[in-house]
C-alpha cells in the first residue's frame, strides 16, 4: 500500500510538469502582455517594471527560473496585484473553496445517498419515478440558472439569508452557495446508488440474506450498503476536485472570494504566474483525489489489488 | 450477421416500451423540426433591432408570441438560433470525441501489449490535467470560433469514451467471430474497422448519447462566462447570461432560453438512459 | 489621462452576469415585490457603519502604483494629499491649510498643516511629500502613472530616465513649507495634488517591508481611515482613524467596502440590505431600479466621453474626409440615447463633456433636421466613392470586457446600414488583444473612451496631440497641436478654455473621431445615508458621509 502510494506520487511529477509547460507555453503565445494597460506608459517605466517581474529575460530562462522557484513552492508574485503573491492569493482562497466544497459534497452525499437507496427500495414506485426525474432535472439545470434565482427568491425577495459574501464562512451565509454546488452532484449521486443498489439487491448473496428471512432494512445497512459505495467513491475522486473548478460560477454569482473567481480575471489580464499557479494547484488535486478514491476503493472491495 | 438483425430489433422493441425514453426522443425531433423550420418561416431575423420594442414581455401583437429581447429582436427566432448553436456544438463536439475515443480505446484494446499499456498511460495523464482552465485559456486567449469550440470540447471529452471502448474491445477479442476472421486472414486496421468496431455501435451510442447534454452544458458554461461565440448570434447559454442580468426587471429574458437549454438536456440524459437499459440489457 | 480606466482590464467578471441590455422606458415596469420600505429618523444613527460597494479589486493600495477606480475610492480615504476634495467635489486644503503661487503661476508655496500626522502620530512633514514625489517619477518605482506629475518641473525627464530623481521641482524649504517649481502655468494643479499618485507615501514603512508595505499589519497612512482587513475580491474594512488631523469632525467609525464585480449582484446586495452605496449598477436595469427604489437611485454627469476612433493611418478613412464626416452624420445620437442608453446619458457631438465656464464648440450640423442630416451624410458617403452597389463593409471592433456596449453598437450598425446602407457588423475581441492591436494602429474602426482624471479640458485635448500614445487613431493635425500647445503656456484660464474650444472645432472639422455620448454616475444610495453629493468627477469620501437612525420595515 505504501509502496503503491509512493510510487503513484512519483509518477505525478511528470504529469505536472506537463501541466506546467502547457500553461507556461499556452500563456506566453498569447496576444498581449500583464502590463499592456488602456494607457501607455512611458518607455523606461515599461521597461522597469519588466526588469523586475524577470520579462525582458529569453522565454527558456523565465521558463527554468519558474520551474525553480516552483520546486521551492514558491509560485511567483501576481502580476495583476501588484505587491501580492500568488501563494497568498491561493492560501486566502483555498479555504473558502474547501469549505463550500466540503459543506455541498457532505450535502451531496446525505441527500443523493438516501433519495438514491430509497428510490432503489421502492423500485417502480412513484417515489422512484418522482425523485429520478427531480435528479434529472438537477443533472440538466445549469447551476448558473439556479444560483441566481435562489439569490432572488431567498435573499432579495424574502429576506432570509443574506445574498452573497463570506464574512469568514458564517453558516448563514454558506447556506445559499453550499445548495447551489451540491444540487448537481445530489442529483448524479441519487442516481449512481439507485443503479449500484438494485444491482447489490439483485446479487446472490442479498437474495440468500432474504431468504434467511432478515428484515430488508437490516439486509441494507449490513450487507447492501458497503458494495453499493464501490461505484460511488470511483465517481467521488474526480468530483471532489470537479467541484474545485464547478465553483467557478457559484463564486462570482455569491461573490465569494475563492481561487476559480481569481482564475478568469488572471487569464484575461495576463497573469502569468496567477493562471499557471491555479493550473498546477488544480492538477494536483486532481490527482490527489484519483489516488486517494482508488486507495479507498481497495479497503471497501478487497478483491481489488493495488499494482 | 442475422444475429445482429435480432439484437437490434429486439433493442427498439424495448426501447419502445420505455415511455419517457420515447417522449425525450419525440420532443427532441420536435425541437430539431422547430429550429430548423422556425427562423425560416418568421417574419423577423435574429439581428435586426425593433426600437419600439425593447425587452417586451410575450404577446400576440405582431407575432412575438415569446416576447423580445432588449434590442426588439424577437426572443422565439433568436432561441431557436440558439438552439440551433447549442445542438450543434452538442452534436459535433461529440462525434469529435467518439471518433477519437473510439479510434484511441479499439486500437488500445485490439493490439494489446505494451501498446495498450502506453496509450492508457497517456489517458491517465490526460485524466489529470485540469481541463476546464486549460478551455478557459484558450477560448479567453485565441478568440471565440465555432469550430474551436468544438475542437476544444470534443478534445476534452473523449477520455471517457476511450476508456470504455477499450474494455469492451478486450472482451470482444476473446469472442468466436474475431477468432474466425483472424484465421481467415484479417488484420491490424482492417480488422479493427470491419470487425472490432461495428460490434461496439451499441456502447458508442449510449455514451455518445449521453456526451451530447454534458457537451451542451459546457458551452453553455462557457458562454455564460462571455466566451462563447459571436454577437449577434447567441447559443442558449448566452441568452441564459443576458437573461440573468435583467431577470428582475423581465423574467422572460431568462426563463425562455432557460427552459429550452434544461428541456434540450434533459431530453438527451433520458434517451441516454433509455437506450442504455435498450441496447445493454446486462445493466438493468 | 485615462482611456477605458473605470471598467477597463478587469470587465470580463462584470459580464460573467451583467447583460448588455436595455429597456424601453414606456414599457410598464414588471410588478415584483417592492424594496422593504425604510423609515428614517433625524438624529445620527447609533452604530456607524458604512457598507459601501466596490466595482472591482484594487489592483494596488500602494497610491503610486494604483492605476484603477476602485484604488482611487480607496486611498481618498486612506490618505489625503496637499489639498482633497470637498463634498462637492471641488479642490480643498488637505494637508496644506494654505497656498501662495507667484504671478506667472509656475511657482507655487504649500503651508502645511502642524497638526498633520501619519496613523502611527508620527508628525507628517514637508519632506514626506518631496520623498513620495521623487518615488512616483522615478523609473525604478515603476509607476504606470507617473505622467500624471508631468506639470512639475523635469518630472518628465526623470521618468524618462534623463535626469536624477533629485531634480524635480519640489523642495522643503522647512518642516511644514513646500516649494513647488512647475513647468509652465498649471490652473488645475490643485486638482491635480488632490490625486492619488501625488498623496504622502510613510517612507520607513516602505523601507523596512518592501512590496508588503500596504499589507494591513504594516501600512501606515495619514487620511481619514486606517486599513484594517483586506480580503482579496471580498471585502475592505477601514477603522476610523485617531490620528487625523480632522478626526473630530469625521462621524462614519467603520467603512466596509464590499467587491462585487458584477454589478447586478451590487444590486442583489443592496436590495437585500447588506450594502447602503453602490458604486454603480447595470445601466440597463434603470427603468425597474427606478419604479422600484425612487430616489435612492441616483445617476448624475460624469467627466468621460464614449465615442468611436477611426485609423488615420489606413484606407478607407486615410484621406477621406467625407467617409468620416459621413459616418459621424449618419448617427441619430438623440433616440440612441432614449432608447438604448435610457436617458441616463447624455448624446455627444463634442469631446470634453460639460464642464462648469467651458462653451461646447457645439457644430452646426447637430442643429440640423434628421431627414436634412441624414441626406447630408448621403451626399458625403456618396462623394466617398460609395454606393448601394458597392457598400462601406467594416469591422466595428470592441471590447468583449464591456457589456455594455455590445448592444448598443449593434443599433449604431444598424442605422449605419438604414441611412447609408453601408454594412457594418460588430466584432468584439478580448480586452488585451484589443488594446495590442490599437497600439500598433491596426484597427480601422473601433471602440474608444476616455474619462478625465481631472476637471481640465487638457486631459482629454492631449489625447488627439501628434503622437500620444493614447492617439490610438493616428491622428495629426498640426493646427490643433499649436492651439493645445498654446493653451500648455497660457495662465488665463478663460482664454485657455477659448484656446480649447477652438481645438475641438479642428476636431470637428477633420471628423477626428465618432462622438456618441458623455457618461454618467449611478448609484443606489439608501435614504440615511447622508454628506454626500454627486460631481462630475465621482470622488465621494467617506469622510463626509454619515448615517441617520433608521428602521427597516
Amino acid at each position: 500500500m505504501l509502496r503503491y502510494t509512493v510510487r503513484r506520487l512519483l509518477g505525478a511529477i511528470p504529469t505536472l510538469l506537463v501541466i506546467v509547460t502547457l500553461a507556461f507555453l499556452l500563456l506566453h503565445a498569447a496576444p498581449g502582455g500583464p502590463f499592456d494597460a488602456a494607457k501607455r506608459m512611458l518607455p523606461e517605466i515599461q521597461k522597469s517594471i519588466e526588469a523586475k517581474y524577470h520579462l525582458d529575460e529569453p522565454l527558456w530562462r523565465q521558463y527554468l527560473r519558474y520551474l525553480g522557484d516552483l520546486a521551492r513552492g514558491d509560485l511567483g508574485p501576481s502580476f495583476q496585484y501588484r505587491g501580492t503573491s500568488v501563494n497568498e492569493i491561493i492560501a486566502q482562497g483555498l479555504p473558502v473553496d474547501a469549505t463550500i466544497g466540503l459543506t455541498a459534497i457532505t450535502l451531496a452525499l446525505v441527500v443523493g445517498g438516501a433519495v438514491g437507496v430509497n428510490a432503489a427500495l421502492r423500485r417502480g414506485s412513484r417515489w422512484d419515478y418522482g425523485s429520478m426525474a427531480f435528479a434529472v432535472a438537477g443533472i440538466s439545470t445549469p447551476v448558473f440558472v439556479v444560483a441566481p434565482l435562489m439569490i432572488l427568491i431567498f435573499a432579495v425577495t424574502l429576506h432570509w439569508l443574506p445574498a452573497g459574501d463570506w464574512v469568514g464562512g458564517s453558516p448563514s451565509h454558506l447556506v445559499l452557495p453550499a445548495i447551489a454546488l451540491a444540487l448537481p452532484y445530489v442529483a448524479y449521486i441519487a442516481r449512481l446508488m439507485r443503479g449500484s443498489t438494485i444491482e447489490v439487491l439483485n446479487s446472490p448473496f442479498i437474495r440468500t440474506a432474504r431468504a434467511k428471512g432478515l428484515p430488508l432494512r437490516l439486509i441494507v445497512w449490513r450487507h447492501a450498503l458497503r458494495p453499493t459505495l464501490t461505484p460511488l467513491v470511483s465517481f467521488l475522486g474526480p468530483a471532489i476536485a470537479g467541484l474545485l473548478t464547478g465553483s467557478i460560477v457559484v463564486e462570482s454569482v455569491f461573490g465569494l472570494p475563492g481561487i476559480g473567481r481569481h482564475f478568469i480575471t488572471a487569464a484575461l489580464n495576463r497573469d502569468y504566474t496567477l493562471v499557471i499557479g491555479i493550473t498546477v494547484l488544480y492538477g494536483a488535486l486532481i490527482i490527489l483525489f484519483n489516488l486517494l478514491a482508488d486507495l479507498c476503493y481497495a479497503w471497501i472491495d478487497p478483491r481489488v489489488r493495488l499494482r | 450477421m442475422s444475429d445482429a438483425h435480432g439484437f437490434w430489433r429486439q433493442a427498439l422493441r424495448r426501447l419502445r416500451t420505455q415511455r419517457m425514453a420515447m417522449a425525450s426522443g419525440v420532443l427532441l425531433a420536435l425541437i430539431m423540426l422547430a429550429c430548423l423550420l422556425l427562423p425560416l418561416l418568421s417574419p423577423y431575423d435574429y439581428f435586426t433591432p425593433q426600437f419600439e420594442l425593447l425587452s417586451r414581455g410575450p404577446m400576440l401583437a405582431g407575432g412575438h408570441i415569446l416576447g423580445t429581447d432588449p434590442l426588439g429582436r424577437d426572443l422565439l427566432v433568436r432561441v431557436m438560433w440558439g438552439c440551433r448553436i447549442s445542438l450543434a456544438v452538442g452534436l459535433a463536439a461529440s462525434l469529435v470525441s467518439v471518433l477519437i475515443g473510439v479510434a484511441w480505446g479499439a486500437t488500445a484494446g485490439y493490439v494489446g501489449g505494451s501498446t495498450d499499456a502506453l496509450m492508457m498511460r497517456a489517458v491517465d495523464i490526460l485524466y489529470s490535467v485540469p481541463f476546464v482552465p486549460f478551455v478557459i485559456v484558450l477560448m479567453v486567449l485565441f478568440g471565440r470560433d465555432l469550430w474551436l469550440i468544438f475542437l476544444a470540447i470534443g478534445a476534452v471529452s473523449w477520455l471517457d469514451i476511450a476508456r470504455i471502448v477499450r474494455g469492451e474491445t478486450l472482451s470482444l477479442k476473446q469472442r468466436e467471430f474475431i477468432e474466425a476472421a483472424r484465421v481467415s486472414g484479417v488484420r491490424g486496421a482492417a480488422m479493427i474497422a470491419r470487425h472490432i468496431v461495428p460490434n461496439l455501435i451499441g456502447i458508442v451510442i449510449i455514451y455518445a448519447t449521453l456526451a451530447i447534454p454534458t457537451v451542451i452544458l459546457f458551452e453553455a458554461f462557457l458562454s455564460f462566462l462571455g466566451l462563447g461565440v459571436q454577437s449577434p448570434l447567441a447559443s442558449l447559454g448566452s441568452l441564459v447570461a443576458d437573461g440573468t442580468s435583467e431577470m428582475q426587471s423581465h423574467p422572460h429574458l431568462l426563463i425562455v432560453p432557460a427552459v429550452f437549454l434544461a428541456l434540450i438536456i434533459y431530453c438527451f440524459n433520458y434517451l441516454g438512459d433509455g437506450l442504455r437499459d435498450a441496447l445493454d440489457p446486462r445493466d438493468r | 489621462m485615462t482611456a477605458l480606466r473605470a471598467r477597463a482590464p478587469w470587465a470580463s467578471l462584470a459580464c460573467l452576469i451583467a447583460g448588455c441590455s436595455s429597456v424601453d422606458p414606456s414599457t410598464t415596469p414588471p410588478k415584483l415585490p417592492p424594496a422593504p420600505s425604510i423609515t428614517v429618523g433625524t438624529g445620527l444613527a447609533g452604530e456607524q457603519i458604512l457598507s459601501r460597494g466596490l466595482d472591482d479589486t484594487p489592483r494596488s493600495l500602494d497610491p503610486q502604483l494604483s492605476t484603477d477606480v476602485p484604488g482611487q475610492r480607496l486611498l481618498d480615504d486612506l490618505f489625503e494629499g496637499l489639498t482633497t476634495v470637498d463634498i462637492a467635489g471641488k479642490p480643498a486644503p488637505g494637508v496644506a491649510s494654505s497656498w501662495d503661487s507667484s504671478a506667472d503661476g509656475k511657482t507655487w508655496v504649500f503651508h502645511l498643516r502642524r497638526d498633520a500626522r501619519w496613523s502611527n502620530g508620527a508628525p507628517l512633514t514637508a519632506g514626506d511629500f518631496v520623498y513620495s514625489w521623487r518615488r512616483v517619477v522615478d523609473p525604478k518605482t515603476g509607476a504606470e502613472y507617473a505622467q500624471g506629475m508631468a506639470a512639475i518641473d523635469n518630472a518628465l525627464a526623470i521618468a524618462l530616465g534623463q535626469k536624477p530623481t533629485d531634480a524635480l521641482g519640489v523642495e522643503a524649504l522647512d518642516e511644514h513649507t513646500l516649494k513647488v517649481r512647475l513647468s509652465g502655468p498649471t490652473p488645475y494643479l490643485l486638482d491635480l495634488l488632490s490625486q492619488q499618485y501625488a498623496y504622502p507615501v510613510y517612507q520607513p514603512v516602505i523601507a523596512r517591508y518592501g512590496d508588503d508595505w500596504v499589507r494591513p499589519e504594516h501600512i501606515v497612512s495619514n487620511g481619514p481611515f486606517v486599513l484594517r482587513e483586506n480580503v482579496l475580491s471580498s471585502r475592505i474594512t477601514l477603522e476610523k482613524n485617531a490620528n487625523y488631523w480632522d478626526a473630530a469632525h469625521v462621524r462614519v467609525q467603520r467603512v466596509i467596502y464590499y467587491i462585487a464585480s458584477d454589478r447586478s449582484v451590487q444590486v442583489s446586495r443592496f436590495m437585500a440590505g447588506d450594502v447602503d452605496w453602490t458604486d454603480s449598477f447595470p445601466s440597463n436595469q434603470y427603468p425597474w431600479l427606478k419604479s422600484v427604489l425612487g430616489d435612492q437611485v441616483v445617476n448624475s454627469p460624469y467627466f468621460g466621453t464614449y465615442m468611436l476612433g477611426m485609423n488615420f493611418t489606413r484606407p478607407p478613412f486615410k484621406d477621406n474626409l467625407p467617409l468620416r464626416q459621413a459616418l459621424v452624420l449618419a448617427i441619430d445620437r438623440e433616440p440612441l440615447a432614449r432608447y438604448m442608453r435610457l436617458g441616463i446619458y447624455q448624446p455627444a457631438y463634442t469631446f470634453v463633456p460639460p464642464l462648469e465656464g467651458y462653451q461646447q464648440p457645439r457644430p452646426d450640423w447637430a442643429g440640423l433636421s434628421d431627414a436634412a442630416r441624414h441626406a447630408l451624410a448621403r451626399k458625403l458617403y456618396a462623394q466617398a466613392g460609395y454606393s448601394e452597389r458597392h457598400p462601406l463593409r467594416l469591422d466595428l471592433e470592441s471590447s468583449r470586457q464591456d457589456p455594455d456596449a455590445r448592444h448598443y453598437y449593434e443599433a449604431v450598425a444598424e442605422g449605419w446600414r438604414s441611412v447609408l446602407g453601408a454594412d457594418v457588423h460588430v466584432y468584439e475581441r478580448e480586452f488585451k488583444v484589443l488594446l495590442q492591436e490599437l497600439q500598433l494602429h491596426k484597427l480601422l474602426l473601433f471602440h474608444d473612451a476616455w474619462i478625465g482624471d481631472y476637471p481640465d479640458p487638457y486631459t482629454f485635448m492631449q489625447v488627439y496631440y501628434t503622437g500620444d500614445g493614447n492617439n490610438h487613431g493616428g491622428y495629426s493635425n498640426p493646427q490643433f497641436d499649436r492651439l493645445v500647445d498654446a493653451a500648455g503656456q497660457e495662465p488665463d484660464n478663460v482664454k485657455r478654455y477659448r484656446l480649447f474650444e477652438q481645438a475641438e472645432r479642428v476636431l470637428d472639422d477633420d471628423a477626428a473621431f465618432i462622438p456618441l455620448y458623455f457618461y454618467a454616475t449611478r448609484h443606489l444610495v439608501k435614504p440615511y445615508v447622508r454628506g454626500w453629493q454627486s460631481n462630475i468627477m465621482d470622488r465621494n469620501l467617506s469622510r463626509y458621509m454619515y448615517l441617520l437612525e433608521h428602521q427597516r420595515r
